[in-house]
């Protein structure tokens, strides 16, 4: 019983994808000796009530965190309107006066329908 | 023996169509065809390196730009499309490397001339307005043809263009704020912007390709279809463009080069001259106007900068720590 | 606020625009032309918060009724430019854009990373400083120099401990660098009267500080310190300035200057 402690199981993350374009999803971490047994127990440990499309299992020491000094790069300023649609939506107004609609997210996705003769 | 080889590769074939036809996504580790691969390996490097060519154009007019917020907002722009590049590459690189191939094949392939860059990223600039114009109407026809795969059958592809379609949205009003700065400006603004639309009127015509297979003599357009890649035809893709944008074009108070382009309301289609498509051959060589310096320069910069990538490449077991 | 006190504090600001300007201007060359695409993206963001920052410093001066922000980043000819000439200078040889440029990224890196280092101190300093908005300002712009230090620096020690090509590419960019960037430390012919303000502490105590950092760093790499920071070339400051300068903002104000009074 004094004898030396054995190293216990390997520490892994559990990510899962809800649809084939949904972005992956941090899940929770388990214990288990290898990748094979984390993978057949993750489903049930997490997802009981949720449907997945797929699911990951990674080394938690395979993945690099942030240090706390290393998250304060995180912070940034709010003066990048430049880069986001906020910084245009005076052309609404503007395109409104020309009966044309705003090329706005609704707008653009809607295109994925593709071209459809009325 | 050689028969139930073949009628297993016949079941596996009919699966997958099954699969294809039932709106299910595929994944880089699913069996394919290898049609279906090579397709993907076609449009999704070429569509990756285009980002990569097309940064190019507008990073004639980044530092140029007029104001520091246009300046600011540029840069954001290209540097979006850099970032798609990488996206897609990320995505084309998966699907060579069961061939042993890398990034670093796709670039090489570029310079060799077996990978194309798109046909738009050949055409020169002139003034700042053409850097406008490509915001708003370049990057529109490649919005339309985007979204016209957002819903591809390839999963990986699926997801990096739903990310670039969200990015789409700011590169679509960027150009326009662009061109209605222009537009409702002074008349030295006014002439500087209808220059550019005459000059790259014909180029934007061209960007969906030829409308049939026999103008060029080639055409992915069946095969991207019937695996449900996209949805339409080059025809289709350029007729809904001009819907989409002629009436925001003559809002703007500009002329578009081309008496002869109306509605058929009969036809239910427009009606327009067509391009040059003996120069869009040319350019599909690289010998269009700028293809050329265009290679060169992103040569030179890959060549000027292996010692970076070799540095590191090399030595990545001693920043393991 | 004194007429004396208010032309120190504009001298101070044009510094710290003008440097923010020109270091994010040879930034944005760069944008599609980097070693790596994963790294062209991420560098372009720290060009575009440089230049933010530039157009924060260009506010205040706008604030005290030296004109227009884009009149004072695009038309002030080089003589009346106040940066340090090291930020000046071309990425490397070879002329913009299809004049086969060279642009050289042991000399970018180590230029970047010296530039923040000093940044840094300087930032830390004003956030003591007598102007109460320059104190704002430069808490706002603190938020945002962590990732720009930890980017160079990550390049910077790699690249050195690469060892061969790249050590020695690296060890010529420093001593290069290093022959300038006194002028990023200097506070120019006025520094007396900015630093009596309150404004700021004094190039002294501000190279001290950079030189501890500097020589922490280069302890660690096994690289040897090379000596007082130079200004061999002249001080920005002072109005001193290459062609470089004059190249830069012949492109860069191209299209404003076109007609400054009118919307673009
Ligand atoms: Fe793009
Ligand atoms: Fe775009």
């Amino acid at each position: 019983m004094a004898g030396k402690k054995v190293p216990f199981y390997e520490e892994f993350v559990v990510f899962s994808r809800k649809t084939p374009t949904s972005p992956c999803q941090e899940q929770f971490t388990l214990l288990a000796p290898n990748h094979e047994i984390a993978l057949v127990m993750a489903q049930e440990n997490f997802m009981r009530r949720e449907k997945v499309c797929d699911i990951w299992v990674v080394k938690r020491s395979d993945i690099r965190c942030m240090t706390p000094e290393e998250r304060k790069t995180l912070n940034r300023i709010d003066n990048k309107d430049y880069r986001n649609t906020k910084g245009y939506g005076y052309l609404a107004k503007f395109w409104r006066k020309l009966d044309q609609g705003m090329l706005d997210e609704k707008e653009i996705l809607s295109w994925s329908k593709g071209r459809v003769v009325e | 023996m050689a028969v139930s080889v073949r009628d297993a590769e016949k079941v596996k074939y009919r699966e997958f169509m099954e699969r294809i036809e039932a709106g299910e996504k595929i994944e880089a580790d699913d069996w394919m065809p290898d049609d279906y691969r090579q397709a993907l390996i076609k449009l999704i490097s070429m569509h990756g390196i285009s980002e990569i060519m097309g940064a190019l154009p507008e990073k004639e007019w980044t530092p140029k730009a007029p104001t520091l917020y246009r300046k600011l907002a540029i840069m954001a722009k290209v540097q979006d499309e850099v970032g798609h590049g990488q996206l897609l590459l990320r995505v084309a690189e998966d699907l060579i490397k069961p061939y042993g191939k890398t990034r670093e094949d796709l670039i090489q392939d570029l310079f060799a001339g077996r990978l194309k860059f798109h046909n738009v990223f050949h055409w020169k600039t002139k003034s700042w307005a053409d850097a406008g114009l490509i915001g708003w109407l370049v990057d529109g026809a490649a919005i339309i043809t985007q979204t016209n795969m957002l819903d591809c059958s390839y999963a990986p592809y699926a997801r990096a263009l739903k990310r670039i379609a969200a990015e789409e949205v700011f590169h679509a009003q960027h150009g326009e704020a662009i061109a209605v700065a222009l537009a409702t400006g002074t008349e030295e603004q006014k002439e500087m912007l209808q220059d550019a639309l005459n000059r790259w009127w014909p180029a934007l015509l061209m960007f969906f390709g030829p409308p049939t297979a026999e103008l060029t003599g080639s055409s992915k357009q069946e095969i991207t279809i019937k695996y449900k890649i996209r949805k339409n035809t080059n025809e289709e893709l350029r007729q809904f463009y001009l819907t989409k944008y002629v009436p925001r074009i003559q809002g703007l108070g500009l002329t578009i080069p081309d008496e002869t382009l109306r509605w058929d309301d009969e036809k239910k289609e427009w009606i327009y001259k067509q391009p040059d498509w003996n120069l869009f051959l040319k350019i599909t060589r690289n010998e269009g106007p700028m293809s050329q310096e265009r290679l060169r320069l992103r040569r030179l910069s890959y060549e000027n900068n292996a010692w970076v990538r070799e540095a590191l490449g090399l030595n990545t077991k001693i920043f393991a720590s | 606020m004194k007429p004396q006190y208010k032309e120190e504090v504009i001298e101070l600001l044009y510094q710290l625009a003008d440097d923010d300007l020109l270091v994010s201007y040879r930034g944005s060359e760069w944008l599609g032309l980097v070693p790596h695409i994963e790294e062209d993206v991420a560098y372009s963001s720290i060009t575009q918060n440089t230049m933010g920052h530039a157009n924060i410093y260009y506010s205040l001066l706008e604030e005290l009724g030296e004109g227009k922000v884009d009149d004072l980043a695009h038309l002030r000819p080089a003589g009346e430019r106040k940066n340090a000439i090291i930020l000046e200078e071309k990425n490397g040889p070879g002329h913009w854009l299809y004049g086969e440029p060279r642009y050289d990224w042991a000399f970018t890196v180590v230029r970047n990373y010296f530039y923040e280092a000093i940044k840094k101190r300087k930032i830390d300093s004003l956030k003591q400083s007598s102007y109460e908005p320059l104190r704002q300002v430069a808490v706002k712009i603190d938020t945002e120099i962590p990732y720009h230090l930890m980017h160079w620096r990550t390049w910077f020690e790699q690249l050195v401990r690469a060892g061969g090509e790249a050590e020695e590419r690296m060890k010529a960019a420093v001593a290069r660098v290093w022959e300038d960037i006194g002028g990023v430390l200097s506070l120019g012919p006025n520094e007396e009267k900015i630093v009596e303000a309150g404004l700021i502490e004094s190039e002294a105590v501000l190279k001290e500080r950079f030189l501890e950092d500097i020589n922490k760093k280069f302890t660690e790499l096994g690289l040897k310190m090379p000596g007082e920071p130079g200004m061999k070339k002249g001080d920005g400051r002072a109005g001193f300035h290459t062609e470089d300068l004059e190249e830069a903002l012949a492109q860069l104000s191209e299209v404003y200057a076109l007609n400054p009074a009118v919307p673009w």
